[in-house]
């Protein structure tokens, strides 16, 4: 089952949000959650998005999938606690 | 072709070139600095390294090669030790705190970052401040020691001369050093999408020896990439009428004197929006107050230290360093450092409470 079609247990929304909170909040918000739990992050940092906050994921070994919104110009992040 | 056109044409198409790379490279030298200790990783760093070494060795083959106009020389800047240590340290805690380095700000203002714009602005009032204003005193104390090498202490110390050795020895010895480093990094790997960090990193260098070369041929002196001059340029040159370069060739438009590099800064958000509209990514984003306010701070502590230490991390960290100046080098490394000091402040210390 991918990631997008689960219900994620948390929402951040990090829209308009400068660089580097968008990655300093999905951290924040991730620590808080268990293991197994899934976070969704709207994001419009295209730097963030694509680059930093799915680099850390990778480095953490936590699943991510993401959806580019181009009508409305931002990201919707999902991503698995390991 | 009209010598006005092309001058205004090939700064708009070099800062253009530049900021679409940026855009798509998502190229950012803060934050290949910052996720070294934020996020152990390397990738933008890699980058970064890369272009460093593909304009190292194609800025001073071009040198070599006499293919650059005007003095024929790269302008290797003098070593200021105080400044370009406390200038460094400033713009690179800067950086931080605006979200973004002297590039970053510039391209995402072609992404519709509305904080950008504030970083920018707050950049250019530091600069000011710090070359002709209240910080001028500073500025020049820090300025008044000057290093000088050889028996008549005029010779501007560049990583060859202080242990005399041929410059291209020192670029095979520090191609030695950064080939395996980049070689870690699988740069032969395609992309998922976007510029895979060789890509970017590879066309970062190419653009910045293109601007070496144009910005000698169409500004009289081979300058190249940089922000802190061409930006407070571009505002002198539309606000007051005159740019105040020390380019040697300008041209007037509407009035007013434009220097070559002021033309190539606004290119940079020029090239960055076409790249951002072409991948449906430009959109107007306003953060919050509190984060505007910070960001605008942050600009202006950028523009004091790039004053003082004599670029920013283009300027110093990626131009100057290509032309093996201690100053460029020194600069840069306290850029890191001040980077490091404020992500531990900001980003680090705040995750462990």
């Amino acid at each position: 089952m991918s990631l997008k079609s689960e219900t994620p247990n948390e929402t951040l929304d990090t829209l308009g949000r400068v660089c580097p909170y968008p990655l300093l909040l999905t951290k924040k918000a991730l620590e808080k959650l268990g293991s197994g739990q899934v976070l969704k992050v709207l994001c419009d940092a295209p730097a963030s998005a694509e680059d930093s906050i799915p680099r850390y994921c990778e480095k953490q070994g936590y699943g991510f999938e993401s959806v580019k919104l181009e009508d409305k110009g931002y990201w919707e992040l999902y991503i698995k606690k390991k | 072709m009209n010598s006005t056109l092309g001058f205004v044409l090939s700064g708009l198409i070099v800062g253009a070139l530049f900021g679409f790379v940026l855009q798509r490279g998502r190229y950012c030298v803060n934050t290949a600095f910052r996720d070294i200790i934020f996020i152990n990783d390397f990738t933008l760093f890699r980058a970064y390294i890369l272009g460093l070494l593909v304009l190292i060795i194609g800025a001073n083959f071009i040198e070599d090669m006499g293919w650059l106009g005007g003095s024929g020389e790269l302008y290797r800047q003098a070593f200021v030790p105080w400044a370009n240590v406390i200038g460094g340290y400033i713009f690179g805690m800067g950086i931080v705190l605006a979200g973004g380095c002297g590039s970053g700000i510039l391209y995402r203002v072609g992404e519709g970052l509305t904080a950008a714009i504030m970083a920018v602005f707050g950049f250019f009032f530091g600069i000011t401040t710090t070359r002709s204003g209240i910080l001028k005193p500073v500025d020049e104390l820090l300025k008044s020691t000057v290093v000088y090498i050889g028996p008549d202490k005029d010779i501007t110390p560049t990583l060859y001369n202080i242990i005399g050795v041929n410059k291209w020895i020192v670029i095979v010895v520090l191609a030695a050093v950064a080939i395996p480093f980049l070689l870690k990094g699988e740069p032969f790997k395609k992309a998922k999408k976007g510029y895979y960090w060789s890509t970017a990193g590879l066309l970062s260098g190419l653009v910045g020896v293109l601007a070496f070369w144009a910005s000698a041929y169409w500004g009289g002196n081979a300058r190249g990439l940089s922000f802190t001059g061409p930006l407070r340029e571009f505002f002198f040159a539309v606000a007051l009428g005159n740019s105040q370069t020390n380019q040697i060739a300008t041209n007037t438009l509407l009035g007013a004197n434009f220097s070559w590099s002021s033309l190539y800064v606004i290119g940079v958000p020029l090239g960055a929006y076409i790249s951002a509209r072409l991948l449906q990514e430009f959109k107007l984003k306003v953060p919050p107050a509190a984060e505007l306010m910070r960001v605008l701070l942050g600009g202006f502590v950028m523009g004091i230290g790039a004053q003082i230490g004599g670029g920013c991390n283009i300027g110093q960290g990626f131009t100057g360093a290509s032309t093996l100046a201690v100053s460029s080098w020194v600069t840069t490394i306290f850029i890191i450092l001040g980077n490091w000091t404020m992500v531990y402040f900001l980003l680090i210390k705040p995750m462990k409470e």
